[in-house]
């Protein structure tokens, strides 16, 4: 494939909003994971809250779209300067020539829960959210297209975790066909109801902060986040898109395959689209969710196909789970730990599980990153691996 | 020859097939003593947990997957009842 | 202004599925969208995904039952093998009945969210159920672009096809809101639309197709005898492309892919004169 150059990001999360406040996260070891104080009912569980939400004011022509996934969405496009960037390139190759792929896993249901608990006695929604627009899965996609201006293919994936790491694919293919020269590629999801109470249902949700890969781990914790990033086929700087992998496990709707064939299918589609050997990846940010199942098969493929020297680990402790978000999110915590020289360790493992290889770590170390892969696995089976190449090197 | 069900059994084995929307499977035919998971009705692990909602619903029985005893309690129709009898508060 | 020509693909057609409760398979839809027979008077039932394994099979909602049902039959109309196919799956509304189940529950009782409806809940979750009756490992994906959904779903799979050099599955539905949401999602009825689509002609395509993106905003509008089949559906906007397979006429169809944006589909069906395929 050849690599196309990501000539801006932005990223707003638990452990911080924008670059800059992410990477002192990262570097510092502060977690973004704070005990729910979310939910309308009580639950046990530790969150990746994203501090301000509440106090976003959308510009008046964008009001139609407002809810609280949409002004997460709005934090990281004006997060990094990426908002002045996305309209740079929109002016330079046309608003129909730049593709917007973004992804997300419950978009704004969240207003569709507050509209139920604040029926009308006639069952109408109340005034102020009846807007269709906030009510169905492409409100997202649809917000993001009407905040930069876009007028070409606008698209919402929602393939659970893995959303906004296909996007990523999604655009290289369009790009590359012609069909368009530029693309907007993200996603966003927020705290709400369905995902705390549904993973919950599944018993999947920690009652303490995620603890991936350790040997005691009880779970997940969620997370919201929104990112984004620009892809060009050149530009004057930013990192690589350098290969992308994806596949299904074909297994089960709410646990990985056993051995993770699918998960490998992924990682060695990417390396072979990118035409590198495993022993060139000098960092992998995994999927890694704290989850019984998902850490053990992963760190078991991981141990399998990659040498000691390809240092890996999972960031969820920093951010928690922010599914349909988790990919870009990662991969924007991805271009930090390349800038930085930082290899981010497992964020609150304390002993990791036997399952895990030397790959894992679980302290920061200093590293020379200069190609890195970061894995997105989701709910129902469906993989994606995304390979990265450092600023610089071509 | 499976063994007659008792009147609870029989009606935990229709919450069961009710609960699991097992389609063709008679209720009265469950035999009280063949497992529930694995063979026999070929339950997995996210029909416990749907399970154990219902149960919880219907006769305020509690059940977690990490409950050690889980094994033991889901074993089959007459293990599940009598943890339920034990128990309920509904 | 003179636009700039967009870039253009020739693709073929291999396969082809529908399902509304009238017209409950290409085979009695493709004369009704002719003209040539009535749709049923009564409503066909919500078909049975037999690809599914029991276990699957019991938990399938009916999004998962309309789609797998299109999917299956779209394969066998292309003569093709499932576990062979990337996919896409393309939804408006999503799983209308478990978003208004979820909503619902978590006003009173939160704690009480049953793990199976929640874990049918995911947009991908018709997907999922897909590869895992199938045991296909080959990647999907699944989307939504409200209005321009078909549109999108049906570039998607053209554009994947393309780029990976193969037949591509794309599986296009949309169910009936119900509860307070139905004030906000108007859908309704059942639809299923599938087609296996190719960079390459097949043993027995139906149809060759000139595609490319365009700007513009006047989407094709099914025949008017043909609309109330699919009226009311999130997903009528489909109905275009099987109008052209059933009538093969040559003609230019029009999807949306945005409000400014659309895909634009040339149909021809050559090689006509002895009665078989492009």
């Amino acid at each position: 494939m050849k690599p196309l150059r990501v000539t801006g990001h932005s990223v707003a999360c638990a452990a911080g909003i924008g670059q800059r406040a992410l990477s002192n996260a990262l570097r510092n070891g502060a977690s973004g994971l704070r005990q729910n104080d979310f939910s309308e009912f009580p639950l046990t569980t530790w969150i990746g809250r994203v501090a301000g939400v509440e106090d976003v004011r959308l510009p008046d022509h964008l009001k139609e779209w407002d809810c609280r996934n949409n002004r997460l969405a709005w934090l990281a496009l004006t997060a990094d300067g990426f908002l002045e960037r996305a309209v740079a390139v929109r002016s330079r190759y046309g608003a129909d020539r730049v593709a917007l792929v973004v992804g997300t896993s419950t978009s704004s249901i969240g207003a569709t829960e507050e509209a139920y608990r604040r029926l009308l006695p006639d069952g109408q929604y109340p005034e102020d959210l009846r807007r269709p627009i906030v009510h169905t899965p492409h409100s997202l996609g649809d917000f993001v297209r009407v905040a930069l201006g876009l007028e070409g293919i606008v698209v919402t994936v929602g393939t659970a975790c893995s959303s906004s790491a296909k996007v990523f694919a999604q655009a290289e293919r369009l790009m590359s066909l012609g069909l368009v020269d530029a693309a907007v590629v993200g996603g966003v999801d927020s705290l709400c109801g369905s995902v705390l109470f549904g993973f919950n249902s599944l018993e999947l949700v920690s009652p303490e902060p995620c603890r991936p890969f350790d040997i005691s781990r009880r779970g997940i914790s969620i997370g919201e986040a929104g990112g984004f990033a620009l892809l060009e086929r050149n530009g004057e700087r930013g990192p690589w898109l350098l290969g992308y992998g994806e596949s299904s496990d074909a297994y089960h709707m709410s646990s990985p395959h056993p051995e993770g064939l699918g998960a490998r299918l992924a990682m060695v589609a990417a390396l072979e689209r990118a035409g590198l050997k495993p022993d060139a990846v000098n960092y992998i940010n995994m999927h890694g969710t704290a989850s019984q199942k998902n850490d053990e098969v992963e760190a078991q493929v991981v141990a399998s196909l990659f040498p000691a020297t390809t240092r890996a680990s999972s960031t969820k402790g920093w951010t928690g789970h922010a599914l349909g978000a988790a990919g870009i999110l990662e991969s924007v915590i991805t271009f930090a730990a390349m800038e930085m020289g930082t290899a981010p360790g497992t964020l609150n493992a304390r002993e990791l599980d036997p399952s895990c290889g030397p790959q894992i770590r679980v302290l920061n170390e200093a590293a020379d990153i200069r190609v890195a892969l970061s894995n997105s696995f989701g709910f129902g089976g469906s993989n994606c691996s995304l390979l990265f190449g450092r600023d610089q090197d071509a | 020859m499976a063994q007659t069900q008792t009147p609870q059994q029989q009606e935990l084995a229709e919450l069961i097939v009710s609960a699991l929307n097992l389609e063709g499977v008679d209720p009265g035919g469950i035999d009280p003593d063949a497992p529930l998971f694995g063979s026999g009705l070929g339950l997995d692990s996210i029909d416990a947990l749907e399970l154990a909602l219902e149960i919880s619903k219907r006769y305020g029985v509690q059940l977690k997957a990490e409950d050690e005893d889980n094994k033991r309690i889901f074993a089959s129709l007459r293990a599940l009842t009598d943890h339920i009898l034990e128990r309920r508060t509904i | 202004m003179r636009e700039p020509a967009a870039t253009a693909h020739t693709a073929f057609v291999n396969g082809v599925a529908l399902w509304a409760p009238r017209i409950p398979g290409w085979n009695v839809a493709a004369p009704v969208l002719r003209g040539e027979a009535a749709a049923a008077d009564q409503p066909a039932p919500r078909p049975v995904p037999a690809v599914l394994a029991p276990t699957e099979r019991r938990r399938a909602p009916d999004t998962v039952a309309i789609a797998l049902e299109v999917a299956a039959r779209a394969c066998e109309s292309a003569g093709a093998d499932p576990r062979e196919l990337a996919s896409v799956f393309a939804c408006t509304e999503g799983d209308l009945a478990i978003s208004d189940y979820m909503s619902e529950t978590l006003v009173r009782t939160p704690t009480l969210i049953s793990p199976i409806r929640f874990h049918n809940s995911v947009h991908n979750a018709a997907a999922g159920y897909w590869c895992i009756g199938t045991g296909c490992m080959q990647p999907y994906t699944a989307l939504s672009a409200h209005t321009d959904t078909f549109g999108e779903g049906m570039l998607e799979a053209l554009v994947q096809a393309q780029s990976a050099g193969r037949p591509t599955l794309l599986v296009a539905y949309d169910i009936e809101a119900r509860g307070p949401l139905s004030t906000m999602a108007h859908s309704k009825g059942m639809v299923g639309a599938g087609a296996v689509v190719s960079p390459r002609a097949g043993a027995a395509s139906l149809a060759r197709i000139r595609w490319r993106a365009v700007r513009g905003t006047r989407r094709t509008e099914p025949l008017v005898r043909n609309a109330e089949l699919v009226a009311g559906n999130a997903m009528a906007a489909c109905l275009p492309f099987f109008e052209a397979i059933a009538l093969e006429e040559a003609r230019t169809v029009r999807f949306g892919l945005s409000p400014t944006m659309l895909l634009e589909m040339e149909f021809d069906f050559p090689t006509r004169n002895d009665g078989s395929s492009p």
